[in-house]
């Protein structure tokens, strides 16, 4: 009697303790399911990342005579604004030896400061070794934001 | 007492004859024409042809036989006249470009000369639209022609700079041809090593035809010319690397070896760069002359713009003047520029500064090489720890593109550094190695992020397979549990 | 929590009567039998199709179907979204094992001939579920606009053009227009996401309410024996917390896979290169690409093409039909032939898919 009777509480007490593992796994099941959906849905601080175009902040933010290189994929490319307003954007590689260039204001050329390089605005290569002209981007202005892209 | 006379019958019978025999045999041409007093026969006394026993015939026609001047000069002997044109070259190479015929007269003469320079940039159409620009007697005249080891000839090499410079010295001629051509060779040539030597009478020194050719001559931006620029080192190392011929002029001839070593020559012979320098680009071509001292920097400073104005307005450029060390040179070399290693900069062996500083003298300098190789060499360190956790984030199949893209700054700031050294100025130097080590240190970081990333992706697998496994063995339990009791 | 349960089930029993419902479903039984692991594919392949439109969902918050945008988006997703990569790589996994359990149910079924009467609608809903799940796998992999879709496409749809009469129109309507393009790509976006999901959508709740209604199908054996002979479990819980044991299982599995074989993304899709060399569509569709390519090119008055597409398009419609022309099945009896077929398929289907994966 007693023995069917303590059998009966242990295996209650087993039961019981099956169903609270049981739900111990469950709840830790929801945890590894919902956590990596939750912070899926969490936008990413980089909102939009287009290497076909680049969003480069803002066209205010440039002053004729300006010039910026951004990261363009992984490639740089150098902004300019004109005197006349308008933007032009050009591979910021040096077709010599791949060095960095950078706009002169002075003498309104892009200079390569390796070899003595230099290009006009429109990225012909003017002066010095370089042996082609710098790569064409596009610039499109989109309620005020600046979009670099490339060109097909 | 009269044998005498009789005697002087003799004479002027046997004279007379003699007169007869010599007079059936001359040339009746130039007998005719010497007698008018014409020029080309004058001249035709000293020429070449006629020593060697031609006649005018040979190159006019006719019959040189006869004195009358009608049959002399009939078209039917064989009379053409005064050539004009093309006629004129072509006649000369009848003989010149017949290698049979001129062994006769000198073995080793060359028989090339009409076909060169048919090919050449002289062969071209002159204005007049109905021969070549030069023809054969232009630069070795037409009845004067000496040979051209004859200091009389116009081809020798003490008077080929005139001869030449007769149509490329005279700039409305020129301006016919090309208009962007400059006239003023001579003038250079002039002022050259090679120029004073070859006016003082020096026949070993370059002239005109030494580089350029004498019947093969190609405009300079024909691959074909000898002073093509990727041509030009072979051309002046003809006689530059010739230790024999170069005996009497006392300079090295090790600079073209020396050359080839190089920086500059790799990148013309293996690269076929065009933009870098030859031997014309720093020495000049017509007026030929190393850069003196002071203007060294100048000259090397026309491609390295930055590098020489730095080194102008830093304090090396008064120090190196006042003791006549000739500028880039005295730490790079002239013709056997290599490669600008870091250990050319610092405190250490085959550091070029140790030249001049040393702890004890000219200690401020000494200190600030230290220094600047110090930042140096953490900013390549950190460059390859960078380079090296980037590609151990790759391999992991992680996405390097920005990091790459930031390292480009790193590659930069190296190359800044290697010409900001020239301001010998330690304050701007750590600007450019700053930005170096910002940018090398937050790729470092980026891709460390990257690696751990990787990892968390391996332990939260782990994490989860070890939960859902848990559930499973529980519910394995459990359906075994329940199957029981129903059973039960 | 079960006084919860309790109350809800009372609260929506009040208005609903659900005690009917409930007293027919804890009747559905599962035969027990040698064979009885197969029944487990179809749950299989359901979990397969919910984890599908989950991780489909959750890509849709970044994706963005357009020529200039669609490769980055992904990139986007694989390196900047957190645990992006995690969900792409489950989605493209799952999708191949969906197709593979989808193979499996359906030969399973076909063998046991489950498709007789009453089943033959369960097994006609079934069949064009099927040819979805290649529909769904064909489209989505255009998605990504990389090279390997790009070209992929380019030949599927070349060959949807070799179908006698209507095929050069419907490659048309594919593409979009003559060529892959922008518009192409538009189109798949449209049927993957939207067209695909609602036609699937409405055929799976068809299936599954027969499965339900009409309880699993017996195998043919069970007709002669007695009742007491037939081992059964009741479908709740024990074959649904099995089956849940299962999709536990092929969870434990996704994870490693994504984690360990993360889906790929290779190179931007440039219509102006030229094709990669070896290029072959999905596994699924190998055996078929690989006949193609066996076929000669013209058989008497036939293209080879047009000849391996309508060879193909009749066995799909017998397929399709098999619940009309099995008639001995139908009586109750037997059907060898069936089985030789089913063989027949599975050996040819293998052997071909091998054979395309070596010759690549």
């Amino acid at each position: 009697m007693d023995k069917t009777e303590s059998n009966m509480a242990e295996k209650k007490n087993r039961r019981g303790f099956l169903k609270y593992l049981l739900s111990g796994g469950l709840a830790g099941f929801a945890a590894i399911t919902i956590y990596p959906i939750l912070s899926f849905l969490n936008p990413p601080k980089q909102t939009e990342v287009e290497v076909t175009s680049v969003v480069v902040g803002k066209a205010d933010d440039m002053k004729p005579g300006d010039s910026k290189i951004i990261r363009f994929g992984n490639k740089p490319v150098i902004i300019i604004r004109m005197d006349d307003n308008n933007f032009r954007a050009l591979s910021a590689t040096c077709t010599h030896l791949d060095c960095t260039v950078q706009y002169k204001k002075d003498e309104k050329i892009i200079w390569c400061a390796c070899h003595n390089g230099k290009y006009d605005l429109f990225g012909r290569n003017v002066s010095g070794p370089p042996p082609r002209p710098l790569e064409q981007y596009s610039v499109v202005i989109k309620k005020d934001d600046l979009i670099v892209s490339k060109e097909a | 007492m009269n044998h005498i006379p009789k005697l002087k019958l003799l004479i002027l019978i046997l004279s007379l004859m003699l007169i007869q025999f010599a007079y059936a045999g001359t040339d009746q041409c130039l007998n005719c024409h010497q007698d008018l007093g014409d020029n080309p026969s004058q001249q035709f006394l000293e020429d070449v042809h006629y020593k060697a026993g031609l006649s005018c015939q040979n190159c006019h026609g006719g019959n040189e036989k006869t004195d009358d001047m009608e049959m002399a000069m009939s078209k039917s002997a064989g009379f053409i006249g005064v050539p004009t044109l093309n006629k004129i070259s072509e006649l000369c190479a009848k003989c010149h470009s017949d290698s049979e015929y001129m062994k006769k007269y000198n073995f080793k003469i060359n028989t090339g000369q009409f076909e060169n320079i048919k090919e050449s940039v002289h062969g071209k159409l002159a204005i007049n639209g109905r021969g070549m620009i030069v023809q054969c007697i232009t630069c070795h005249n037409a009845h004067g022609i000496k040979k051209v080891n004859d200091p009389r000839s116009p081809v020798y090499p003490t008077n080929v700079p005139q001869t030449c410079n007769k149509c490329h010295g005279n700039a409305s001629y020129m301006q016919t041809y090309n208009p962007s051509l400059t006239v003023d060779q001579l003038t250079k040539y002039r002022t050259s090593v090679h120029g004073k030597l070859n006016s003082r009478g020096n026949i070993k020194v370059a002239e005109c035809a030494s580089c350029h050719g004498s019947h093969n001559i190609f405009a300079s931006n024909d691959v074909r010319s000898k002073v093509y620029k990727l041509n030009i080192p072979s051309t002046c190392s003809q006689c530059h690397s010739n230790k024999d011929y170069m005996k009497d002029f006392h300079i090295p001839t090790d600079q073209f070896s020396k050359y080839q070593m190089s920086v500059h020559g790799k990148a013309v012979f293996e690269k076929h760069d065009l933009s870098a320098p030859v031997c014309n680009d720093c020495h000049g071509n017509h007026g030929a002359t190393p850069p003196g001292i002071e203007s060294i920097s100048k000259v090397c400073g026309s491609c390295h713009a930055l590098n020489a104005e730095l080194f102008s307005a830093s304090p090396h450029k008064k120090a190196f003047d006042e003791n006549n060390y000739p500028e880039c040179e005295t730490c790079h070399g002239n013709h056997e520029i290599l490669i600008a290693k870091d250990q050319l900069l610092g405190v250490s062996k085959g550091a070029i500064c140790l030249k001049c500083h040393s702890e004890n003298k000219n200690q401020k300098g000494y200190l600030i090489a230290k220094e600047m190789k110090k930042l140096t060499d953490s900013l390549i360190v950190s460059d390859s720890v960078a380079k090296n956790l980037i590609f151990q984030a790759e391999q992991k199949g992680m996405d390097v593109e920005e990091m790459k893209f930031k390292l480009r700054e790193v590659h930069q700031a190296r190359l800044e550094g290697r010409t900001i050294v020239h301001s010998f100025d330690e304050a701007k130097f750590k600007e450019v190695t700053t930005k170096g080590f910002n940018a090398s240190e937050q790729t470092i970081t980026e891709a460390k992020a990257a690696i751990n990333e990787f990892y968390f992706r391996r332990y939260g697998l782990v994490v989860a397979v070890a939960v859902i496994s848990f559930l499973i063995v529980i519910l394995f339990l459990y359906i075994k549990k329940i199957e029981k009791n129903k059973t039960n | 929590m079960k006084n919860k349960f309790k109350k809800l089930y009372e609260w929506i029993d009040s208005r609903v009567q659900l005690e009917d419902l409930v007293k027919f479903m804890s009747k559905k039984y599962v035969p027990v039998h040698s064979r009885s692991i197969w029944y487990y594919f179809g749950g299989v392949s359901l979990f397969f199709f919910i984890i599908q439109v989950v991780t489909g969902i959750l890509l849709l918050f970044y994706y963005k179907g357009s020529s200039d945008l669609a490769y980055e988006s992904i990139h986007f997703i694989m390196s900047k979204v957190q645990f992006g990569w995690l969900i792409r790589s489950i989605h493209a996994w799952s999708a191949n094992l969906f197709i593979l359990s989808v193979f499996i149910h359906m030969f399973s079924v076909f063998f046991e001939k489950s498709y007789r009467k009453p089943r033959e609608i369960t097994w006609i809903t079934g069949v064009f579920m099927f040819f979805l799940a290649l529909a769904f796998g064909f489209s989505g992999y255009l998605l990504p606009w990389n090279e390997l879709a790009y070209f992929a496409t380019k030949v599927g749809t070349d060959i949807v053009g070799a179908v006698p009469f209507i095929g050069e129109p419907l490659k048309y309507f594919l593409r979009g227009g003559d060529d892959v393009t922008g518009a192409t790509l538009s189109r798949f976006f449209g049927f993957h996401v939207a067209l695909f999901p609602g036609i699937f959508t409405f055929l799976l709740i068809v299936h599954l309410l027969l499965v339900q209604r009409q309880g699993m199908s017996e195998p043919l054996e069970f007709k002669d024996s007695e009742k007491e002979e037939k081992k059964t479990m009741p479908f709740f819980p024990n074959f649904m917390l099995r089956d849940l044991l299962l999709w536990l299982v092929v969870l434990n599995i996704l994870a490693i896979l994504a984690v360990f074989f993360p889906a790929e993304l290779g190179l931007k899709a440039n219509p102006l290169s030229s094709a990669p060399a070896g290029i072959q569509p999905e596994w699924y569709f190998l055996f078929m690409f690989q006949t193609l390519k066996f076929l000669p090119a013209h058989v008497f008055f036939i293209e080879g093409e047009q000849l391996g597409v309508l060879l193909f398009g009749l066995a799909g419609l017998l397929w399709l039909l098999v619940p009309v022309w099995d008639r001995k099945s139908a009586r109750g009896q037997k059907n060898r032939l069936i089985n030789y077929i089913g063989i027949f398929c599975v050996l040819f289907i293998i052997i071909l898919t091998i054979i395309g994966w070596v010759l690549k």
